[in-house]
């Protein structure tokens, strides 16, 4: 009785807010109902009220380009970056750059790996660094990779630092905290097309575009989590630092920074993460390596071979991510006071002798210097077997699932969405906003959507969000009960999340084709192709939320005779539901990703039309289009946010 | 103690949170209560307070959380910039120091140890208390050689190569004290160093401290908000309440005298006869007849209970630390302060 | 290995062209490559006989569309492959703001359009009009467009206006855009299992001929106008509404600063002249005998001295 005597100010305003969010549904549902009745602009926004957004990108855009001169200053910038770019070039594949010392021998650049991983964290560190190498050279994608890594190895440093000065300004002015949070939100959920077409005017095609791709693709999250890392650094630590008579730089250098290591270190990974995830993408505007030619690959249907690149984007992910985490992690050893030379720079000296010998072996035994496609070896045959035999398996099954999907389940629903009037979706999103949120998020939502509208792509922008609205439907059905298999034990919930983290990595691109022999040209692949990405946060989430939950919690429920499934849906459930709604929220954010990318199989979606877009540099639409993407994402983050913040509080979770 | 000028020195200090506290004091009548100032919205965490500490003595502030106890030390070492009055650190308003002459006063004179530790997680035990060397400059050999001192000194010998998170609660404190002691600091503050800790761990801890102290001889100012160890520890005691100074004085005058109903109020639950010395109960020799051994002065009147109890005497003498005679007391007075009251 | 190769290829060249040409400079020729096959080759090939003059050659894979920007600015100096049917618009509104300019044809006829493999015609013998095809528009018709025909256009990208061209002849066909066009060759491929009628976008010169035998759509004849003027074309409310141009050109372009810079590459280039055969062979190279591009282009030159040697020498 006293859990409701306390609850009852919060149903209070809880229930005025159901009221509202009831009358509007209805309003909805009638304005859905009575679609015969209603004025045309009701149903679609009549030409004369879109408003010409492109347009108006586009004046900023040339002005900003033209008459600001910017472009002199962005190309001076990517000229700069073109120097440290060809110094990567010229050592990784010999590019004809200074220093012309390059091509370093494979065997070398391998060995190096390996002593720099043992320097950083022993033995193991040393094994995954060494044999990454090897593995790419053996299976003779040596050039690309390392045409990619020379990209990498600048792009990646430069975000890392960019992030942090960034950060740390953000730390310390609110004004500039002000201006910069909007921007990372719409960057964040913007689709990487959007960026493309203006990095093209602005920087050009080839490595240095690829490079700065990549770097305004993975800058925000690092921004984000220095910012949040700096702002978790305890009081007392920085008053001891204060004491210890630190000067304001020293303060930084030392302890702050240094403090807030565990938040950095997240955004250094998810900066290694986003620069192989741009791997890729980054190749439709002059990126060399890998990604360009697992899109020629793939345009082969050369599935095995795409495989073996996929492999290798992995790998050097995780050699990266743990170098990194290595790095920051490793203390400096100390030495007494006298300590010969020789002993203090032991492996720096093992290093030259290794590559000294090593790259004399290698003008005498070519194989030691590049492996050629021809002498490399292959996994691309069985592969290409076993994808074989998968597909025609399947292929019964899915020819079934085909036609039931489109003619039953995809097409009504897209008929449906199409049908619906403009007004009765604006309004029924209103009354979503008000059930979470109240008014606020109700304007919120009526506010991105109706940009939408405004700006002309409605139909299109409808078809995207059926898209992903069935697709994050079908994640859960998946996401869900593997994410609760996986939380069960500590082990399986390591093992479930190291797949994760490897489809995660693995290049999106690679799923596309598969999915498209499997299920033809249709929207069915694409949906295929973005649940097997949509379903990764969510299973993520949904282990993290489950084991998160206190013991305390759960050691009451045994105690009162609960069933594990009565605990699981009375006490594990309940409880870790705000955290598993991140997980949709992060589902639908990928989801907005990956749909795009799915244009490639071939939809009719904002996707297609960002794709045509890029392709005639016209900058304002893309960038239209591409916010039309990003509301919508911002839209369901603010609702999932608000909730779950609100049901954290219900709940007593802080 | 009054021969000598003080080391640190507080007048009228005020700090005030608010959104213009400077502006705000400089139109307050000085004698506003704690509630009207609230009532402006402001946070008046210093209120007035006037205080002066000497070379080699703890100063025990005392007061419950929210009191304004650890404004008021962050304020002595400047952590925080006062809005009104002035506090003299050896002679210096630190208030008009520029950053370069604070620094070199903290990098000289203070120390500090905090509540939960403050430590630097990526360094180990080692480099967190060599810390405060290095960001002076010390070169490297120097600044291990002066940290392995002082970590032996806290009895951490054999640790020095400790992560924090690899320590106990204890341990890690012992860093702290390690950490505020490398730079040979005159003037030690200490936050609620123990308050964070187990009550076994925490009696170990004092003990250690009071080694430490008679060892080194600093001026301290100490937090706590745990009576039993201010009396324990203190050689006064500031009594806190809302931002103000309720009472400053010797631990028995405050238990025997409280200046105000607050301090009596918070005194109130203490056994007196454990704080209470024999010297301070005694009153003046005044021609009474004095017979047999004198009690040691330096006693309280809980550990003379035995003593006081069998003793037949009504008057004893009371012994000075040279063992002449200081003064008489009362028995009754003592069996007083022992039993309590009889009603 | 490859330092090897590129010091004998240049003391070759040194050996072969004299100096009596001005020296080209030593900055790289910067060649973009595009997502099919025979471009990619060709690309190659032309930047290993530049190589073989003593030039620096580098490659950048950029978009089929974007190219033109780039190659206007001096991103990138030359393009090889100019499809008059895909890239003609891009390349002429490129031309007329200035930068790059038009360095010859090919002697290859190009063709771009509606394309169906024969044993369609089985199914809907009134082909290859499009009238015809129209009317068998429920052949086509596939789970995703109910009761009209599916059209398989290319990547959206590649800008066939295929969409128009169904609105404005009218006709009773969705375009569903594949994302690549290996998605295309896969639909030729399962709908050959059981003969199923399909009609997909296609080109020529382009190895599938030689897999899959087809005919192209007949559509109304392209007429200069057609694609910008609404008067033009049978309907006389929209563009878009004939063909694609039958006999395409396949032009080269380069950047106008290219001549001053690289004279003796630029000379060279002026004399490049590919046939449809040639670039169908390319093409072949990699996608039926699985060369890597730039192996493919090795060995065609190493077949093809006697028609690539003169291009040199001709220019010198």
């Amino acid at each position: 009785m006293t859990t409701v005597a306390t609850d009852a100010p919060v149903s209070v305003a809880g229930q005025s807010r159901l009221r509202m969010a009831q009358v509007l549904f209805g309003a909805a549902l009638c304005l859905a109902l009575a679609k015969g009745l209603l004025p045309d602009a009701m149903i679609r926004l009549p030409e004369a009220w879109v408003l010409p957004f492109a347009d108006w990108f586009n004046a900023v855009f040339n002005f900003m380009r033209d008459d600001l001169g910017l472009v002199h200053v962005t190309r001076a910038f990517a000229d700069g970056l073109d120097w440290f770019l060809d110094v990567t070039a010229n050592l990784l594949y010999g590019k004809n750059r200074w220093p012309r010392i390059g091509p370093i021998p494979w065997s070398v650049i391998a060995v190096t790996a390996a002593i720099v991983g043992y320097a950083l964290n022993g033995w193991r560190l040393a094994a995954l660094s060494g044999l990454t190498f090897v593995w790419i050279a053996v299976m003779g994608q040596w050039q690309w990779a390392m045409e990619t890594l020379s990209v990498i190895l600048i792009a990646a440093p430069v975000s890392v630092l960019l992030g942090l000065v960034m950060g740390t300004l953000a730390w310390r002015s609110a004004r500039f905290r002000a201006v910069l949070n909007p921007l990372l939100n719409v960057a964040q959920s913007l689709p990487h097309f959007a960026y493309m077409i203006p990095v093209v005017v602005f920087v050009g095609v080839g490595p240095k575009a690829g490079a700065i791709v990549t770097i305004i693709f993975s800058v925000p999250p690092m921004i984000r989590m220095t910012l949040l890392g700096l702002q978790k650094v305890p009081t007392e630590v920085i008053e001891a630092g204060q004491m210890a008579a630190a000067t304001p730089w020293q303060l930084l250098r030392h302890v702050r920074l240094p403090t807030a290591r565990t938040e950095i270190l997240v955004g250094v990974n998810q900066v290694i993460m986003q620069c192989l995830a741009m791997v890729v993408l980054a190749s439709f505007i002059g990126m060399p390596g890998l990604g360009q030619k697992l899109l020629q690959l793939l345009q082969a249907l050369k599935i095995g071979r795409s495989f073996e690149i996929g492999i290798t984007i992995v790998l050097l992910a995780v050699m990266l991510d743990r170098c990194s985490k290595a790095w920051a992690m490793k203390q400096p050893v100390h030495m007494e006071k006298g300590t010969p030379w020789a002993v203090r720079h032991r492996l720096l000296l093992i290093w030259v002798f290794a590559t000294v010998v090593l790259w004399g072996l290698s003008l005498i035994f070519p194989l030691l210097h590049e492996i050629g496609r021809r002498e490399a070896l292959s996994l691309a045959d069985p592969l290409d077997v076993a994808m074989d035999w998968i597909i025609a398996t399947l292929d019964p099954v899915t020819q079934w699932l085909r036609w039931f999907l489109i003619v039953w389940v995809l097409i009504p629903l897209r008929d449906g969405m199409l049908w619906l009037p403009v007004s009765a979706v604006l309004v029924f999103l209103m009354a979503v906003g008000w059930a979470v949120g109240g008014r606020r998020s109700a304007l919120i939502c009526l506010a991105y959507f109706g940009l939408i509208a405004l700006s002309g792509w409605w139909d299109r922008a409808m078809i995207t969000v059926y898209t992903v609205t069935f697709s994050v439907f079908i994640a859960t059905l998946i996401g869900f009960p593997l994410g609760i298999w996986g939380s069960r034990s500590d082990r399986r919930a390591k093992t479930v999340l190291l797949v994760c983290d490897t489809l995660q990595t693995f290049p999106s691109f690679i799923y596309l084709i598969p999915v498209i022999m499997l299920f033809g040209v249709n929207d069915v692949a694409v949906v295929g192709a973005v649940v097997l990405f949509a379903a990764v946060p969510l299973i993520r989430y949904t282990i993290e939320g489950l084991r998160g939950v206190p013991d305390a919690q759960i050691e009451a429920a045994d105690m009162s005779g609960a069933t594990r499934k009565q605990t699981l849906w009375s006490v594990r459930l309940p409880l870790a539901l705000p955290t598993i709604m991140v997980g949709v929220n992060q589902s639908v954010m990928f989801s907005l990703f990956m749909v795009i990318i799915a244009a490639f199989i071939g939809t009719q979606d904002l996707g297609q039309e960002m794709q045509r877009a890029l392709s005639s540099s016209d900058v304002g639409k893309g960038m239209v289009l591409g916010l039309a993407v990003a509301f919508m994402g911002l839209m369901v983050d603010h609702l999932v946010t608000v909730w779950a913040t609100r049901r954290r509080k219900a709940l007593g979770l802080g | 103690m009054t021969d000598q000028k003080p080391v640190i020195s507080c007048r009228n200090v005020w700090k005030m949170f608010g959104p213009q506290p400077e502006a705000y004091l400089a139109g307050l009548d000085p004698a506003a209560s704690f509630e009207a100032i609230r009532a402006d919205g402001y946070v008046p965490a210093v209120r007035n307070v006037s205080l002066d500490i000497a070379k080699g003595e703890m100063l025990v502030i005392m007061g419950l959380s929210g009191s304004g106890k650890s404004t008021l030390v962050r304020c002595m070492s400047r952590l925080l910039d006062i809005t009104g009055g002035a506090i003299e650190v050896e002679g210096h308003v630190i208030g008009d120091l520029s950053e370069r002459q604070l620094i070199d006063l903290r990098r000289n004179k203070m120390g500090m140890v905090f509540q939960s530790f403050g430590l630097l997680p990526h360094r180990t035990v080692l480099d967190n208390v060599a810390f405060p060397l290095e960001m002076r400059g010390q070169d490297i050999h120097a600044r291990r050689a002066r940290a392995m001192e002082v970590i032996e000194l806290v009895g951490l010998g054999g640790r020095e190569d400790y992560f924090p998170r690899e320590l106990s609660g204890g341990q890690q404190q012992r860093v702290g004290i390690a950490r505020s002691l490398a730079i040979e600091p005159d003037i030690w503050f200490l936050d609620e160093p123990f308050s964070a800790l187990d009550p076994l761990i925490r009696r170990e801890m004092q003990d250690e401290f009071l080694r430490l102290q008679e060892m080194l001889g600093k001026t301290i100012v100490f937090i706590t908000h745990d009576f039993d160890e201010a009396l324990r520890l203190a050689d006064r005691i500031a009594i806190m309440k809302d931002g103000a100074v309720e009472q400053i004085d010797r631990p028995d005058r405050i238990v025997m005298e409280p200046a105000t109903p607050y301090v009596a109020k918070f005194t109130e639950e203490i056994e007196k006869a454990r704080v209470v010395h024999a010297s301070a109960l005694a009153g003046p020799v005044n021609g009474l007849s004095l017979s047999g051994d004198a009690v040691d002065g330096s006693k309280t009147i809980s550990q003379l209970a035995r003593l006081l109890v069998n003793d037949e005497r009504s008057i004893l003498p009371v012994a000075g630390p040279d063992g002449g005679v200081i003064g008489a007391l009362d028995k009754q007075r003592a069996l007083d302060v022992l039993f309590g009251e009889a009603q | 290995m490859r330092i090897t190769s590129l010091l004998s290829a240049s003391a070759l060249a040194l050996a072969s062209v004299t100096a009596a040409q001005a020296q080209d400079s030593s900055d790289p020729i910067v060649i973009p490559t595009h997502n099919w096959s025979s471009q990619i080759v060709m690309s190659h090939v032309v930047g290993q006989i530049f190589e073989s003059m003593g030039n620096s050659v580098e490659y950048v894979s950029t978009d089929s569309q974007a190219v033109y920007e780039s190659v206007r600015l001096g991103d990138v100096t030359l393009e090889l492959e100019v499809w008059e049917g895909a890239f003609g618009p891009a390349f002429e509104a490129a031309m007329e703001k200035g930068g790059l300019h038009d360095v010859g044809d090919h002697n290859a006829v190009t063709r771009e359009d509606w394309w169906y493999p024969m044993w369609t015609k089985e199914a809907c013998p009134g082909l290859p009009s499009w009238e015809a095809l129209n009317e068998c528009a429920a052949l086509f018709a596939t789970p995703e467009t109910g009761d009209k025909g599916r059209f398989l256009g290319g990547p959206v990208d590649w800008l066939k206006h295929d969409q128009e061209r169904v609105d404005a002849l009218g006709m009773d066909f969705v375009v569903v855009n594949a994302g690549s066009a290996s998605a295309l060759w896969a639909e030729v491929g399962s709908a050959e299992r059981d003969r199923r009628p399909v009609v997909i976008f296609n080109w020529t010169p382009n190895f599938v001929e030689a897999l899959y035998p087809g005919e192209f759509v007949e559509f109304p004849e392209y007429v200069d106008g057609c694609k910008d003027d609404p008067a033009v074309g049978p309907n006389p409310e929209m563009t878009y509404d004939c063909g694609n141009p039958a006999n395409g050109y396949l032009k080269k372009a380069a950047w106008d600063g290219m001549e001053e810079k690289w004279p003796a590459a630029y000379a060279t280039l002026k004399n490049i002249s590919f046939t449809n055969p040639q670039i169908a062979e390319m093409a072949k190279l990699v996608d039926i005998d699985e060369l890597e591009p730039e192996d493919a282009a090795a060995e065609w030159l190493e077949q093809n001295e006697a028609i690539w040697k003169p291009w040199v020498d001709g220019g010198a």
